[in-house]
């Protein structure tokens, strides 16, 4: 079948790989019909986490049709319409019982790397690394899915494949992000990033009861787009000084919530920045903090900030004093996909939420590379590319 | 200053900073140093398996579903009541390597003992209810004999006692929880052979030891 592979640090080709196999009685195996490209899979590429083989399989928010399971599956049938969480979750440890699947003890079979990094180690997920368990990713003709019961979701008909497929990461991660704001109606949030995961938690905290929601980006597009399809109020970083607006829009106080879906590569003007781009450049910190920071800065006394764009290692000048003396909630995490994907189905069904828009993009597999240079580069409007195998 | 003093100072400078460099790592790896006393190291390793005692003694005394889940490592046969012979299968020729016979002491605790192999070993296994509902630790301690250099060695070439029983620790809570130990060995990927062998040898270094 053919894949799309890493070939070393900012390389991608589409080879011809085997195809996979049932490896155990839970396993089934996914035709997939549509694979998205993610923020996070830039960090992957581009080797700021440093656990990529040459030759992995890349991808990991997808859905498609269940061609083959194994013996032990019960709620899914070949033929099955699914979507597919891109954390693997074995849903029988302690924190999937309590669906913090995220963080399954049992799924990533190489966990002695985040051992020593972080701890303890965390689920795995699909096509992201051998930090994560080394699975083969979903930028592939058809793809092995361990837990099917678990980790696969029948999807109703009359939702198209483009729409269906952000039910895998971005509207989980966007949907948890807003989650850990604790809404109770009528609050400011502040989201930080208007990529696919951003434009999904403003939608979020609007559902949640946000009265005013602030996207903040650099990229005019995107913000129209999200202002526009969201009716969000938008901040442009670039031209604007982000705390001052912010201190301006909300009279002072700071917004109530503020969410990082950005992650470790994120952008700034002026000085700092570049001190941390050298510095990230020279491995002295894996992760610039930039929209971290600015969150923290702006968020308002005793409120809550929500990290969800993806970190790996070591930052630089985190404003501790800031968090802890403004008595600051800070919530992050990988997002429990298991937990969210059947409620965001229904919504996603009823038309409350359609995050379809965010494919601007669709591609065959054989264009995957040229879809991640759309995707990295931001050319052409380029929101998310959607890869047909 | 001459600059033979200068030398003099540099190289003053530079032996107080050796110095001060390999107290800091000589007290660091004593710190990490597993537990020596009389000739053997003994180490204490523990992993929680959210399930109840009776549940966690139920999965060792299924004969079946305990061979299923020893098949590719190791066989077990039982010599009385309460006696097992264990030996190891190596997964790369399938040959047995070293046998251990296991004794049960009491509900929730038995005792092990190498009988055959390259490193004298024995340990105890202890099975204690979790707080807070939390299922059952198992709360095992090995004692193995080994010099420094020869354990130094077994964690390089990751064939080690130690590394065994954290990874035994992990397998046995994965077989108990969810019924399989998951691998991604054979996902598809765009290696050549040689490059799959590469990287099976970084799977198995991700996968050998680690916290449990």
């Amino acid at each position: 079948m053919r894949a799309l592979c890493w070939e070393g640090v900012g390389k991608l080709a589409v080879r011809d790989v085997p195809e996979p196999r049932l490896r155990a009685d839970g396993d089934i195996i996914v035709r997939v019909r549509a694979s998205s490209v993610c923020g996070s899979d830039l960090h992957l590429i581009n080797g700021y986490l440093p656990a990529m083989r040459e030759g992995d399989v890349l991808g990991h928010e997808f859905m498609g049709e269940v061609v083959e399971t194994g013996p032990g599956v019960r709620r899914l049938r070949v033929g099955d319409r699914v979507v597919v969480g891109s954390v693997v979750a074995c849903g029988a440890c302690w924190y999937c019982r309590t669906e913090q699947y995220s963080l399954c003890d049992n799924s990533n079979p190489q966990p002695v790397f985040t051992e020593k990094l972080w701890g303890h180690s965390p689920a795995g997920i699909l096509g992201y690394s051998h930090a994560a368990g080394g699975y083969a990713g979903s930028h592939a003709e058809y793809i092995r899915v361990p837990f099917g019961d678990i980790g696969a979701f029948a999807v109703p008909e009359g939702v198209p494949d483009d729409a269906v497929v952000f039910t895998s990461d971005a509207l989980p991660t966007g949907w948890m992000a807003a989650d850990f704001c604790a809404l109770k109606g009528g609050e400011v949030v502040a989201v930080w990033g208007a990529g696919g995961v951003g434009q999904m938690a403003a939608r979020s905290a609007q559902i949640l009861g946000a009265d005013r929601v602030i996207v903040i980006d650099r990229l005019p597009e995107r913000l129209a787009t999200a202002a526009g399809r969201l009716g969000v109020e938008t901040i442009n970083y670039a031209e604007t000084d982000v705390l001052e607006a912010l201190r301006e829009m909300t009279a002072g106080r700071g917004p109530d919530a503020c969410i990082e879906a950005v992650g470790m590569e994120s952008h700034d003007v002026g000085p700092s920045y570049a001190y941390d781009r050298v510095k990230q450049a020279a491995r002295l910190e894996t992760d610039r903090l930039v929209s971290v920071r600015q969150a923290i800065m702006a968020c308002r006394k005793g409120g809550t900030v929500s990290i969800v764009g993806v970190y790996a290692g070591l930052v630089d000048k985190f404003p501790l004093g800031a968090a802890m003396n403004k008595a600051l909630v800070l919530r992050m995490g990988q997002m429990h996909a298991q937990r969210y994907i059947p409620m965001l189905l229904d919504r996603v069904v009823t038309g409350e939420i359609d995050p379809g828009y965010l494919a601007t993009h669709p591609l065959p597999l054989e264009q995957g590379v040229r879809g991640y240079e759309l995707f990295e580069k931001k050319q052409d409007g380029c929101l998310r590319t959607v890869l047909h195998p | 200053m001459t600059s033979n003093a200068t030398r003099w100072a540099l190289l003053g400078a530079g032996t107080l900073a050796a110095a001060g460099v390999g107290r800091v790592v000589a007290r660091r790896r004593r710190r990490r140093q597993p537990e020596r006393r009389d000739g053997w190291y003994v180490v204490r390793r523990g992993v929680t398996v959210d399930r109840p005692r009776d549940a966690v003694i139920g999965f060792w005394t299924d004969r079946e579903r305990l061979d299923r889940a020893l098949a590719e490592w190791a066989s077990l046969e039982q010599l009385d009541g309460d006696r097992w012979r264990c030996e190891s299968i190596d997964p790369a020729d399938g040959n047995g390597g070293w046998r251990a016979e296991i004794t049960v002491d009491g509900p929730g605790v038995l005792r092990w003992r190498v009988t055959d192999g390259p490193v004298p070993q024995q340990g105890r296994v202890e099975l204690v209810d979790a707080p807070q509902g939390r299922g059952t630790e198992i709360r095992a301690e090995l004692r193995y004999r080994a010099t420094p250099l020869r354990r130094a060695f077994g964690l390089a070439a990751g064939n080690e006692p130690d590394l065994a029983l954290r990874d035994t620790l992990r397998r046995v809570k994965s077989l108990i929880e969810c019924g399989q130990i998951i691998d991604t060995r054979h996902d598809p990927s765009g290696r050549s052979p040689r490059q799959e062998r590469a990287t099976d040898r970084v799977r198995e270094k991700l996968s050998a030891g680690g916290r449990a």
